[in-house]
C-alpha cells in the first residue's frame, strides 16, 4: 500500500518520465540510456570500414554505389541505468516535524525512484546520516519494487548530525557503477561542506541532481516577539537570541543568500538543483517544476 | 491648577515599579530549530547581560500613561481661581500655645492665615472666625484681606479646650449659609480629605509629643477648726517615657511647697503637700520644660473664711440658736417668706428647715423635712424615736456616730425623686440622703437634728457637726474650667470682674453669671467691700495629649455653591482619559503578542 500522495494516476503520469542524463554510462544490459559504446540501437552513431565478418545488413550500400567503397554504420549501444538517491536522514530533516520535511523529501525520492524503476532501471536509496553509510538498500529494478522502496524511506528516523562528504564518500566506497545520483537534503550546512559533498560526488563521474527540501517554518520562522533559546536540532547547541520581527527579517535574507548560493554553485558545477518547500503539492513539483530544470526527457 | 487629594501624588513615586516586570529577564521560550547557521551568522551581538537589553513595547508607554493618568484622577485635580469671598477660621485652642521651636503653634497659624490671604482676590472680602469658645465671627463685617491680615496679627490663643465642632458639617454649612468661594481652616489638628470649598491647614509638626500636665490641684483646709492647709496635685504624662517631674506650689510670689514625682509614660501620679500656710490662692506649676506650658500651671483659691456662713430657713428661729454655739459658724436666720427677698451672699450653706425653695441654690443645701411640695423627696409617714437600721460607712456624714444610740425624736423616711445615696436609713426607708454633685452638695434629712444640744446628745451633735465639716469642704476652693461660667450671685449691687489678665469688667446689677474665663488664672469679684476670688483652670486632657489629635475629616463635605465656584474639578476626564487608554491597550496588546 503505497501512501496518499502516490496515487494510481501520479504513478501513471510518473511513469511517462524519464531522467535525464548528461553523462554515458556502461551499463550491463540494455536500456534507453546511451553509452558510450557502439552497439545495436536505433541511434546511428558513425561509419566505420567494413571488415570480414560483418554484418552486412549495416553496410551503406548509398556510399559504396558513389565511392566504390564499403562502410558499415555503426549505432549506439543503448544500456540500462542505475540510480542513487541519496536522502539526508540528519535531525535538520525532522524539523518542524518528520511528516513536515523528511516525509516529503523521502516521497521526491520514492517518486523519483518511481520514474526509474518504471523504465526498468536500477535504484538504490542511501540514507546520509553522520559520516557513514549505515543505512543503503539494495538496487531495485522494476515498477513492482516501488513499495520496497518507499518502505525503505518510511522506516528511516531522522537524526544525529552530517557530515555530508564524509557520508556520501563512505557510500560511494560501495558503488561501483557510475550513474545518475540524486542528493536530496536542505543544504542546511556551510558551503563548503556542501560543495565538499558535491565535488565528490562528481569526482565518482555521477551525473547529480540536488533537491534542496525546506518546511515553511525554516523560510519564515513563526516564533512571536521576546527572548528565546533557540536550539540546534542535530548539535544540541544553544543560542539566546531576542527574537523580533527584524531579526526573522534578517534570517530570511541570510537564508535566501544561502539558498542563492547552493543554485550558484550547482549551476556552475553541472547539478541539477530545484528548492522544495514542503507545504507545496508533490505532484506539481515533481511534474512541473523538475522537468523544467532538464531533470527528465 | 492644584490637588484636592494630593496623598494620591505619592503614587507617582511607584510607578518606576512598572519597569520591573521589563526589566526581569523572563526565561527564554525554548525553540528547536532545525539549524542555527543562519541564525547564528545574524546574530552580530549577542546577549549576555544578565538583565537582558531593557526593552519597552509602545504597551508599556501605554501603561505608563494610563497609570499616571489614573493615579492624577485619583489626586483630583482642579483648576483653581482666586476666590473673592473667604472665610479664616483659625484655631485658638489651647493646644494652639504649643511650643514649635522658638515660636508657638498659633504664631503659626496666624502666618499660615496670612499667607493665606495671599491668595484672596485684591478687591476680595474675608471673615475672620476663631474656635473658641464657640465658632464665632471676630468681626461682625467683611475685612479687606489687609484688613483681615491685621486682625489675625491681634488674635490671642484662648486657654480653651477645642469646642466639640463637626468641622464637615459645620464649615460646608457656614460655606453654604455665608456663600463662601473658600473657608480655611487653620489649625494644629491633622486633616484628612479635602473638597474644593473648604481647605484645612494644618499646622505643628505632629513629633512634638513630650507633654506633662497637672490635671488636678486644689488646697482644702483640713477641717472646719483646723486652719491647717493641704494642696493635692494630680499629674499626668503625656510622653512615651517615664519622667521625673517637679512640682511646686508658689503663694504671694513665694515657693511654699514642692514635690518631686515619677510620673510612667501615659500615666497619673498624685500627691499631697500639707503644712501649707494660708493665702488667698496658691499656684502650682511642674518646673519641668515641654511642649505646652500652659498645662503646667494651675490655681486654686485659698479658703480665706475663716467661719462657715450658714442662712437658715426656717419657721423655727429658736432651734437654731444653738447652731452659733459652734466654733468657725456664722448663721443669718430668715423667715421662708422673706427667703426670695433676701440678698444671699457669701454664704457657704443655706438650711430649709421645714421650708424649701422654689429653685434650688447652686450654694450648698440642707433641707430638713422639707414639705411635700417639693422637688426632691417624698416623705412618708412619721416614725416615731426610730432604730436606725443602716447608715453609709465610711463616709464623713456618719463618722464617729454611735447610731446605736442615734435616736431622733421621730423620723419620715425619704423617697427621692432624684438620683440620691442614702446615707442613714430606717427599716421603713432611708432618713437622710446626700446629693453630691460636681458643683454643690445637697442634703435632704427626714428628721430634725436641731437644736444643737452638744454633751446632752451627743450623737446627734457629732453627726450636726459631720454635716458642716461636710459642707464647709464644698464651700472650700475648688476652682472652675476655662469657658466655665461665674457665678455671680444675685445682690443687687454691681460687680466688678478682674480677669488674670488684668482686664476689669464692671457687670451690670442683674447679671448673675460671667461667661468670659477664657484664660487660666485667678479671677476676682468684687461686690462691693466683699472680694472673692475664683480659680479658673484649664480642664482638657484632649488639649495636653499631643502625641495623636483627633483628625479633622471634611472630605465630602461640599456644599452645593456652585454659584461662584472657584474651583473647577477635571479629574473625571483624566478617568475617562485613562479608561480609553485601556480600551486602547486591551484592543492592541495582544496584536502586539501576535507579531
Amino acid at each position: 500500500m503505497l501512501p496518499e500522495p502516490f496515487t494510481t494516476k501520479f504513478l501513471a503520469q510518473l511513469e511517462a518520465l524519464r531522467l535525464r542524463t548528461r553523462k554515458e554510462f556502461l551499463g550491463s544490459h540494455p536500456g534507453s540510456y546511451s553509452s558510450p559504446r557502439r552497439g545495436t540501437s536505433l541511434e546511428f552513431a558513425d561509419y566505420r570500414r567494413y571488415a570480414p565478418g560483418d554484418d552486412l545488413r549495416y553496410l551503406d550500400w548509398g556510399i559504396y554505389a558513389r565511392s566504390d567503397r564499403l562502410y558499415v554504420k555503426v549505432f549506439r549501444e543503448e544500456v540500462d541505468l542505475f540510480a542513487y538517491v541519496f536522502i539526508d536522514a540528519s535531525a535538520s530533516m525532522s524539523f518542524p516535524s518528520v511528516a513536515q520535511k523528511f516525509r516529503p523529501a523521502s516521497h521526491i525520492a520514492a517518486a523519483l525512484s518511481y520514474v526509474v524503476l518504471a523504465n526498468h532501471d536500477h535504484v538504490k536509496l542511501h540514507l546520509l546520516q553522520g559520516n557513514s553509510a549505515a543505512h543503503a538498500s539494495p538496487f531495485y529494478r522494476g515498477r513492482r519494487r516501488m513499495a520496497d522502496c518507499v518502505q525503505f524511506a518510511s522506516q528511516a528516523a531522522p537524526s544525529g548530525t552530517l557530515d555530508l562528504a564524509g557520508s556520501l564518500g563512505a557510500h560511494l566506497q560501495r558503488i561501483h557503477r557510475p550513474g545518475k545520483a540524486i542528493l536530496v537534503s536542505d543544504f542546511l550546512m556551510p558551503p563548503s561542506a556542501y560543495q565538499s559533498g558535491l565535488n565528490l560526488l562528481r569526482a565518482f563521474n555521477l551525473d547529480i541532481a540536488a533537491i534542496q527540501v525546506l518546511s515553511r517554518q525554516e523560510l519564515a520562522p513563526n516564533f512571536g516577539s521576546g527572548t528565546l533559546e533557540l536550539v540546534d536540532s542535530e548539535s544540541g547547541a544553544t543560542l539566546r537570541q531576542q527574537w523580533d520581527s527584524k531579526r526573522s527579517k534578517n534570517y530570511q535574507e541570510r537564508l535566501a543568500h544561502h539558498n542563492s548560493e547552493i543554485r550558484s554553485f550547482c549551476h556552475q558545477s553541472g547539478i541539477h538543483y530545484s528548492l522544495y518547500v514542503t507545504d507545496r503539492d508533490l505532484g506539481d513539483f515533481v511534474l512541473a517544476t523538475l522537468p523544467k530544470i532538464g531533470l527528465f526527457k | 491648577m492644584e490637588f484636592l487629594n494630593p496623598v494620591a501624588l505619592y503614587g507617582l513615586l511607584a510607578l518606576p515599579l512598572l519597569l520591573v516586570p521589563y526589566l526581569i529577564r523572563r526565561k527564554p521560550r525554548r525553540v528547536l530549530f532545525s539549524s542555527l547557521l543562519l541564525i547564528s551568522e545574524s546574530a552580530a551581538s549577542p546577549n549576555i547581560k544578565p538583565w537582558g537589553r531593557l526593552r519597552l513595547p509602545p504597551v508599556f508607554f501605554l501603561q505608563l500613561l494610563l497609570l499616571t493618568l489614573l493615579i492624577l484622577a485619583l489626586a483630583e485635580p482642579v483648576f483653581t481661581s482666586l476666590p473673592s469671598n473667604v472665610a479664616i477660621v483659625i484655631d485658638n485652642s489651647a493646644s494652639m500655645q504649643t511650643r514649635e521651636g522658638e515660636t508657638t503653634r498659633f504664631t503659626l497659624a496666624q502666618a499660615k492665615a496670612r499667607a493665606l490671604l495671599g491668595e484672596v482676590a485684591n478687591d476680595g472680602q474675608v471673615d475672620v472666625y476663631l474656635t473658641t469658645p464657640r465658632l464665632q465671627r471676630v468681626r461682625a463685617n467683611p475685612l479687606a484681606p489687609s484688613e483681615a491680615a491685621a486682625l489675625i496679627t491681634a488674635l490671642e490663643p484662648y486657654d480653651l479646650g477645642d469646642p466639640p465642632i463637626d468641622y464637615k458639617t459645620v464649615l460646608g454649612r457656614l460655606a453654604q449659609e455665608n456663600k463662601y468661594q473658600r473657608v480655611y481652616l487653620v489649625s494644629d489638628h491633622p486633616s484628612r480629605g479635602q473638597n474644593s470649598i473648604v481647605r484645612v491647614a494644618s499646622v505643628g509638626s505632629s513629633n512634638n509629643k513630650n507633654n506633662f500636665a497637672l490635671t488636678s490641684f486644689g488646697v482644702r483646709r483640713t477641717a472646719l477648726a483646723n486652719a491647717s492647709t493641704s494642696a493635692n496635685i494630680e499629674v499626668s504624662n503625656f510622653s512615651p517615657k517615664e519622667e521625673r517631674l517637679k512640682v511646686v506650689v508658689r503663694a504671694a510670689g513665694k515657693v511654699v511647697g514642692q514635690r518631686d514625682l515619677v510620673v510612667g509614660a501615659g500615666a497619673t501620679a498624685s500627691a499631697s503637700i500639707a503644712g501649707l500656710p494660708a493665702h488667698a490662692y496658691y499656684e502650682a506649676e511642674i518646673e519641668n520644660r515641654d511642649a505646652l506650658a500652659l498645662d503646667n500651671r494651675r490655681f486654686a483659691a485659698g479658703n480665706a473664711a475663716t467661719a462657715l456662713r450658714m442662712l437658715a430657713v426656717t419657721p423655727r428661729p429658736e432651734e437654731f440658736a444653738s447652731l452659733r454655739n459652734i466654733p468657725g459658724v456664722s448663721l443669718d436666720i430668715i423667715a421662708p417668706a422673706d427667703y426670695e427677698k433676701t440678698a444671699r451672699i457669701g454664704y457657704g450653706l443655706e438650711i430649709f428647715h421645714f421650708a424649701a425653695p422654689a429653685t434650688l441654690p447652686r450654694t450648698p443645701a440642707l433641707l430638713i423635712l422639707p414639705p411635700d411640695a417639693n422637688s426632691l423627696v417624698e416623705q412618708q409617714s412619721s416614725v416615731t424615736r426610730p432604730t436606725i437600721s443602716g447608715w453609709r460607712e465610711p463616709h464623713v456624714l456618719t463618722r464617729y456616730v454611735n447610731f446605736a444610740l442615734f435616736r431622733p425624736a421621730y423620723a419620715r423616711p425619704l423617697k427621692p425623686k432624684t438620683p440620691a445615696n442614702p446615707v442613714v436609713e430606717i427599716s421603713q426607708g432611708p432618713i437622710a440622703l446626700a446629693i453630691d454633685r460636681t458643683s454643690t452638695r445637697q442634703l435632704i434629712l427626714g428628721f430634725d437634728p436641731f437644736p444643737y444640744l452638744g454633751r446632752d446628745n451627743l450623737p446627734m451633735s457629732i453627726f450636726t457637726l459631720n454635716l458642716i465639716d461636710w459642707f464647709f469642704k464644698e464651700g472650700g476652693a475648688d476652682g472652675r474650667a476655662t469657658g466655665e461660667s461665674l457665678t455671680l450671685g444675685t445682690s443687687g449691687d454691681a460687680k466688678t470682674i478682674v480677669t488674670p489678665k488684668g482686664k476689669q469688667t464692671l457687670t451690670g446689677r442683674e447679671q448673675a453669671v460671667f461667661t468670659q474665663t477664657y484664660y487660666q488664672g485667678i479671677y476676682r469679684v468684687a461686690r462691693g467691700s466683699e472680694q472673692e476670688m475664683i480659680a479658673v483652670n484649664l480642664q482638657d486632657s484632649g488639649e495636653s495629649d499631643l502625641r495623636s489629635p483627633a483628625v479633622i475629616d471634611i472630605a465630602g463635605a461640599e456644599q452645593d455653591n456652585a454659584r461662584l465656584p472657584a474651583l473647577s474639578s477635571y479629574w473625571p476626564y483624566l478617568l475617562l482619559a485613562a479608561l480609553a487608554l485601556l480600551l486602547l491597550e486591551w484592543f492592541i496588546n495582544p496584536r502586539l503578542k501576535l507579531r
